[in-house]
């Protein structure tokens, strides 16, 4: 029965990081639409309702003006939009243009932008998912002076309760008698009284305020990760029913490139062995797979899913590998690399593959939190050359997954950008099956993404030719 | 700009009455510059918490730089302003005539109104930067009862009392030395009606979410009107001496409010939020006033019958009172503004918030939670008892009040 012994390990949630991705909040994605190319970041609010900040860079035919308009993706909102917001052109760049919209409540959104230019008008969207996930904490800057403010509006009512009871009703010119001062000073006394009870219900009521949003923070589902022998299963409370902000109709999951979720495992707090997977699902809460083998020790796992509502949730947890597991034969989507650890100084930007081709990162000089890039990464065969019969990997030209050293932030994106393929499908009216990325495939490949804060992160990119998946793995220090 | 008795206090000095009356007459003011700016800065909070509301039903999103919030926050600047040099006069200035009517706080001297007044204005600056933090913490605005901006509804609530507190010590000395101070005392009379008017708006603006006409068949509406409104009307009815008084307050808020309704939407506006359910092409306006001003119109007589009543006789009589002639003048007037014949440019039943669904009961013109029976009757008692309290907590305040001489 040893095959068999059970290894139950409970996954653990991570702390109010995910959403989409994982502490990876604002989106970048590149859209065409008929002559124009657009870069969009889109960077999220952390407070809901709360203001939206978009960019675009235009790369493709020239643009006269663009206009903005956040709407859900799915329900009847989605088909009352509110009129269109002009985008601001940049003086010094007029291919640059920045603007604001405002997301009003958690859930699906799309940012459907208006363009105009020299190749007529046209409509894409970008889909964002909107919710809440941090309270700001007050700064002393603010908070000190708030605090002698409402001090000072305490004690100078208190002090005006008292001038009133004392001498508001004396004639002019004559001064107070002593039974008077002493009422006044009893009613200064009741009106402090009166102040710092209405400041104790004040404070009350704010904190029953911020009970109540904290209610609506986004809390990613809670998973459990347990292994019985090599098979995984992965039970998720909550994912498509319970109290969450979703209807239960627009809750369900719907594929993303052909697969109804992505689970990246990759063992910490080395780094140096990623996979790419694709569980089966067993609805409404279990993914299960055969795990192929894999060196043992603590994986961190974020599993990308989509709702119907084109809603993306990243589903995280950890999980234990014994050293005496049998691993199943990898599945022919399912992809994987060995890289050396992290300690053991950053890879470089030529990453040899195990079959002898490589891929190489043309990597920006520096690298700056919250900047959009397009990352560039080349398949090159072993002989230098570019590397031909190019594939697409489910249904892309690639796909690449940015994660952070400590495991905090994880994103998996693609050539398109951040947003989950379903869910710009939805947003841009193509509903039904994947759609293939037009013309042949090259040897290049460009993901939009910039890194949400400092530090040290490792890339993870996937690109096929002919049966092969390669993963090329690289480091970035981002400043 | 210079600081003397005459450039605070335009006086009428009489050379010709007797001492008494003399000392009397020169600390009486005509109408003080301060009481102006007083009653300007109230004037500018109620059309800006008015054009807040429409912008917010209208176009929804908003920025801090919104004129009408530039309106709301003019009121605290200008409060803070002028109470503040008041203040810093009376104390350190040289005249005596000022100081003979100021009351001390904190060390400092100025009239007890410019104090209430000043506090209101401190109190709304600082609700704005609050409001900002709350904003970036909790959400942008999705209530108007949140506690910065019940800070900000205290402070001008406290701006306006303070005014009515300036004016009625001018006007109260005004009244105890008459002649010459007759005229006086009928300015300041009026200005204090007409800040009545706008504490009353201004109760009626914080009940607009219990008072929305399709409520109008439910006691809760009833029992909010009851609580906030006689309070208001006896305490402006004792202080002023005036025989119309709480008719007048309860007028200048309907007047007000029908001059939005006439107003606003002359004004081009698009929602900039959705979902837009409805096709809003110009600032919406409130709904219809409530018909405070019959109920009003009845406390007047009814107090003006029972002077040698004690309080508590008049409180009692006078809730019962407010809540029956209110609900028999706005019940069947709230079923013909669900009609097609209210929908028009003076009753204003057509306007709706840009997200106002088309099967909500606002669209459909379709009471909320009808009331009948027990529950209404017993919803109406509730609210004839609050009326009661309210009543006599005004009548105790506006008696104070009457006698304030600084």
């Amino acid at each position: 029965m040893k095959a068999f012994r059970a290894a139950l390990i409970w996954g653990l949630l991570f702390p109010l990081t995910a959403l989409a991705h994982v502490g990876s909040k604002d989106v970048f994605q590149q859209v065409t639409a008929g002559q124009y190319k657009l870069f969009v970041t889109v960077r999220m609010p952390n407070v809901i309702p709360g203001v939206a900040n978009v960019e675009v860079r235009s790369t493709g035919a020239p643009v006269s003006s663009l206009s903005i308009t956040p709407l859900p993706i799915t329900g009847e909102a989605s088909k009352h939009p509110p009129t269109p917001d002009a985008m601001k052109a940049s003086a010094v760049d007029p291919a640059f243009f920045t603007g604001g919209v405002w997301m009003m409540s958690s859930g699906s959104w799309q940012i459907r932008l208006q363009i105009a230019g020299t190749s007529g008008e046209e409509v894409v969207s970008v889909p964002v998912p909107a919710v809440a996930i941090a309270t700001l904490q007050m700064q002393r800057n603010l908070g000190l002076p708030l605090a002698f403010l409402g001090l000072f509006l305490v004690i100078s009512m208190a002090g005006v309760i008292g001038a009133a009871v004392r001498e508001a009703r004396l004639p002019a010119g004559e001064t107070p008698t002593p039974r008077l001062r002493h009422r006044g000073l009893v009613a200064t006394i009741a009106g402090l009284a009166i102040m710092v009870l209405a400041v104790w219900g004040g404070a009350k009521w704010w904190n029953v305020e911020a009970a109540s949003y904290a209610e609506g923070i986004y809390r990613p589902p809670a998973v459990s990760a347990m292994l019985s022998g090599n098979l995984l299963d992965l039970r998720v409370k909550e994912l498509v029913a319970g109290d969450r902000w979703e209807a239960k109709s627009s809750a369900a999951l719907i594929l993303d490139h052909g697969k109804i979720i992505h689970l990246y495992a990759i063992r910490m707090p080395e780094m140096d062995a990623a996979y790419h997977l694709h569980p089966d699902y067993d609805a409404p809460s279990d993914f299960r797979m055969a795990l192929p083998a894999m060196p043992p020790g603590e994986y961190f796992l974020y599993g990308d899913v989509v709702h119907a509502n084109g809603f993306p949730e990243t589903l995280t947890a950890k999980l234990e590998v014994p050293a005496d597991m049998l691993g199943a034969p990898a599945g022919p989507d399912d992809a994987y690399a060995h890289p050396t650890s992290v300690d053991q100084g950053p890879l470089g930007n030529s990453y040899k593959l195990p079959d002898g081709y490589s891929m190489v990162w043309d990597k920006p000089e520096t690298l700056t939190a919250n900047t959009a890039y397009s990352f560039r990464f080349h398949l090159l065969a072993p002989d230098g050359s570019a590397a031909t019969d190019m594939q697409p990997y489910l249904g892309m030209a690639g796909h690449a997954a940015f994660v952070k050293t400590d495991g905090t932030v994880f994103a998996h994106t693609h050539p398109d950008g951040s947003a989950a393929m379903p869910a710009l499908m939805l947003a841009n009216g193509m509903a039904g099956g994947m759609e293939m990325p037009s013309g042949p495939l090259t040897n290049v490949v460009e993901f939009p993404y910039g890194f949400p804060k400092p530090g040290a992160y490792r890339i993870f990119v996937q690109m096929k030719h002919g049966s092969t998946v390669e993963t090329g793995v690289f480091d970035a220090a981002v400043q | 700009m210079s600081t003397n008795a005459e450039s605070l206090h335009s006086l009428n000095v009489s050379t010709t009455a007797s001492s008494r009356s003399q000392t009397a007459v020169r600390d009486v003011a005509t109408v003080p510059w301060y009481v102006w700016c007083g009653v300007v800065a109230v004037t500018s909070a109620s059309i800006g918490g008015a054009w807040d509301v429409s912008w917010h039903r209208s176009i929804g999103r908003d920025s801090f730089w919104t004129p009408a919030h530039m309106a709301i926050y003019a009121c605290g600047v200008l409060a803070a302003i002028a109470c503040s040099y008041l203040i810093f006069a009376t104390t350190f200035g040289s005249s005596e005539s000022l100081k003979r009517v100021s009351v001390k706080v904190l060390g400092f001297r100025a009239p007890l109104g410019a104090f209430v007044a000043a506090w209101g204005g401190i109190a709304m600056l600082t609700s704005a930067p609050f409001d900002n933090w709350w904003h970036n913490a909790y959400g942008l605005d999705v209530k108007i009862v949140s506690p910065p901006h019940t800070l900000l509804i205290l402070g001008i609530r406290a701006v306006g009392v303070g005014v009515l507190f300036l004016i009625l010590a001018a006007m109260n000395r005004a009244n105890e030395a008459g002649g010459l101070a007759e005229n006086s005392f009928r300015s300041l009379q009026r200005l204090f009606l007409y800040m009545g008017g706008l504490i009353v708006s201004g109760q009626m603006f914080f009940l607009m979410e219990y008072t929305w006409d399709v409520s109008l068949h439910n006691s809760t509406a009833y029992v909010a009107l009851a609580v906030a409104i006689p309070v208001v009307l006896a305490m402006i009815s004792r202080a002023s001496q005036h025989r119309w008084a709480a008719t007048i307050a309860a007028s200048v808020y309907t007047i007000f409010l029908i001059s939005e309704i006439l107003i606003l939407p002359l004004f081009p506006a698009q929602p900039k939020l959705g979902p837009v359910y409805f096709q809003v092409t110009h600032l919406v306006p409130a709904k219809f006033p409530i018909l405070i001003i019959v109920p009003a119109l009845v406390l007047d007589l009814i107090w003006k019958r029972t002077r040698s009543w004690k309080s508590w006789q008049v409180a009692l009589l006078s809730g019962a009172v407010f809540v029956a002639v209110l609900v028999a003048v706005q019940w069947p007037f709230a079923s013909f503004l669900m009609t097609p014949a209210a929908a028009n440019r003076f009753f204003g039943t057509m306007y709706f918030d840009y997200n106002s669904p088309a099967d909500g009961v606002d669209r459909l013109r379709l009471f909320w939670n009808a009331q009948q029976g027990a529950a209404l009757f017993r919803g109406l008692a509730i609210a004839a008892i609050c009326g009661s309290i309210s009543t006599w907590i005004g009548l105790g305040f506006g008696g104070w009040m009457r006698k304030v001489q600084r």
